[in-house]
């Protein structure tokens, strides 16, 4: 069984049109204006599910479909979110403190029906929903546990669409997770086009492990700082999604040309406080009375960003037996959706979506992070997972 | 021109992503951020108070794998131009204002880079079409976030330093 590649936009265009269809609804429920960030999918394990979730109380929505599409939408907030929300409907709507939680419910019925809407037409099947369930709960037992459960044994795919407000501080997450066998024959497509064997989307997973563990590796060897790969997730995304999905903060990093199987480009963000960590623990005698970010940042950074990148890539070879090579480093101190722009305007000449592995590392316990975002060119990792050896 | 107090929560800011536009024909601050080597293209009739805003990615859309409109210099402005014309915007006569197509990064390539190709396509399009550029704030190697505010007929314009100024 093989997964077409275009398949997987089109179901990525459907969840990211329905995403709007609920955003609107719960704009008009609450007269705050809600837009959606971006919708992706990944194949996620149990790991990277754990990775993802753990840590925060979750309030949540949970339906199951049936029909054309089954499997299980979730809509989650996280506890604090979830209780402004309230607050907004009650306001809005003026029913009393007794019907939060149902009111929850419904809002959960109605964005997910929402969601759900362009499916059924697109499959040219019906899908049923299960009643709404109101759920709580702390980590990744926020999920359904059939998805727990599949992503134990093979992965699960995971939509995910993020929706902000406008004027209030306001983010939430739909979850989609269908039933994974029915999902990869949707996915299976008719084209001759980039196809990936099925059995080979668990070498996604190494793909971002192994190259996010090395450049971690990496940190702590330069500047004697504890690191830790927190997140590592390998998401398909419209190209347009990926400066959302990096955001207008400011960043200092680094941008390199992959040349080989696959080419690509390789972006290592910090934020400003961690890069003056990782710049001053750099530094002969342990700091720098440097004043902002200047070239005495700057010079570590590009540095540290050399070898992050061997490493990375070095992973990558592993999993892929190719072999990939990286131009110097082009020094960037920007917002992160400026930075990320010309990466997806020289994609763009030939791919729609973008394959990201986006990793995020702790560096020092809770003191500094760092993002890496991994895009390769889609038909070329394509080609190298097709290549690789069956696994069983 | 003044808002009028109605009372009405009306959306009074709208964001417009990569490939995206967006067009009002009220005092709706139209808003779009990340502009680094993209180009973000406003276009405004004046008389009857219609704004348009797109965020293009690439000069054209030759060559390119798909064809949303929205993502291209040359298939963007017209597409613009005729959600505009559609809620009665008088399009012979549109004002405009170009804010964007830095040069970020030194990547390899063929020529001129993305940024600077972006910004040759739009100036090229709106001299075609015989648009005024009233305001225009391009190239360099920094990246911009953008509001275009019908009311006061200007753009501003914030960098990553904070720095802002209006065109």
């Amino acid at each position: 069984m093989k997964v077409d590649i275009r398949e997987l936009g089109q179901f990525n265009n459907l969840a990211s049109l329905g995403a709007q269809r609920a955003a609107s609804s719960l704009s008009q429920l609450t007269g705050v204006q809600i837009d959606v960030e971006v919708t992706d999918v990944s194949l996620v394990t149990e790991n990277v599910l754990a990775e993802t979730f753990t840590g925060q109380s979750f309030v949540g929505v949970e339906l199951g479909l049936q029909g054309g599409l089954e499997g299980e939408t979730v809509l989650a907030f996280e506890r604090e979110r979830a209780l402004m929300l309230q607050d907004l409907l009650l306001e809005a709507t003026g029913s009393s403190d007794d019907l939060a939680q149902s009111s929850v419910t419904e809002l959960g019925n109605i964005m997910i029906g929402g969601f759900i809407d362009g499916w059924a037409n697109h499959l040219g099947s019906a899908i049923n929903m299960t009643p709404p369930k109101y759920t709580e709960a702390v980590g990744p037992r926020i999920l359904p546990d059939q998805a727990i459960e599949a992503a134990k044994n093979h992965g699960v795919f995971l939509f995910e669409s993020k929706l902000e407000a406008m004027d209030v501080d306001l983010d939430f997450s739909i979850y989609m997770l269908p039933e994974y066998r029915q999902f990869v024959e949707l996915l299976s497509g008719t084209s001759e086009g980039n196809q990936i064997p099925v059995n080979r989307l668990s070498a996604f997973e190494k793909l971002a492990t192994q190259g996010a563990g090395n450049a971690a590796g990496q940190i702590g060897m330069m500047t004697g700082l504890d690191t830790d790969v927190d997140v590592s997730r390998l998401r398909f995304v419209p190209l347009e999604g990926v400066p959302r999905q990096v955001g207008d903060d400011r960043f200092v990093g680094v941008v390199f040309e992959l040349k080989g199987l696959p080419s690509g480009y390789l972006v290592v963000l910090f934020d400003e406080a961690s890069a003056k960590t990782v710049a001053s623990s750099m530094m002969p005698g342990g700091g720098s009375d440097e004043d902002g970010i200047g070239t005495m940042t700057e010079g570590a950074i590009k540095e540290l960003g050399n070898i992050m990148t061997s490493g990375f890539i070095d992973g990558w070879a592993n999993v892929l037996g190719t072999s990939i090579e990286h131009t110097p480093p082009n020094f960037v101190h920007d917002m992160g959706s400026a930075i990320m722009s010309p990466v997806i305007g020289k994609l763009g000449k030939q791919q729609d979506y973008a394959f990201v592995i986006d990793s995020t590392i702790e560096i020092d316990g809770h003191q500094g992070q760092c993002d890496i975002y991994a895009l390769p060119n889609e038909r070329e990792l394509a080609r190298a997972l097709s290549a690789l050896p069956a696994q069983t | 021109m003044k808002r009028l107090d109605t009372g009405e929560r009306a959306p009074s800011r709208q964001k417009i992503g990569i490939a995206e536009y967006a067009v009002v024909t009220d005092e709706t601050v139209l808003i779009t951020s990340g502009l680094g080597s993209c180009l973000g293209i406003i276009l405004y009739d004046p008389v009857r108070t219609v704004s348009g805003l797109i965020h293009v990615m690439l000069p054209t859309v030759d060559q390119a794998r798909d064809n949303t409109p929205a993502k291209f210099v040359d298939t963007g402005i017209p597409l613009l131009i005729e959600e505009m014309a559609a809620v009665g915007a008088d399009t012979s006569n549109l004002q405009a204002w170009i804010v964007g197509g830095s040069e970020m990064l030194q990547l390899s390539s063929n020529g001129d880079s993305i940024g600077s190709r972006n910004i040759a396509m739009a100036k090229q399009l709106l001299a075609d079409h015989g648009f005024e550029i009233v305001g225009s704030d391009v190239g360099g190697n920094h990246g911009r976030s953008i509001q275009f505010d019908p009311a006061a007929e200007a753009v501003s314009i914030r960098t990553a330093d904070e720095t802002t100024q209006v065109i």
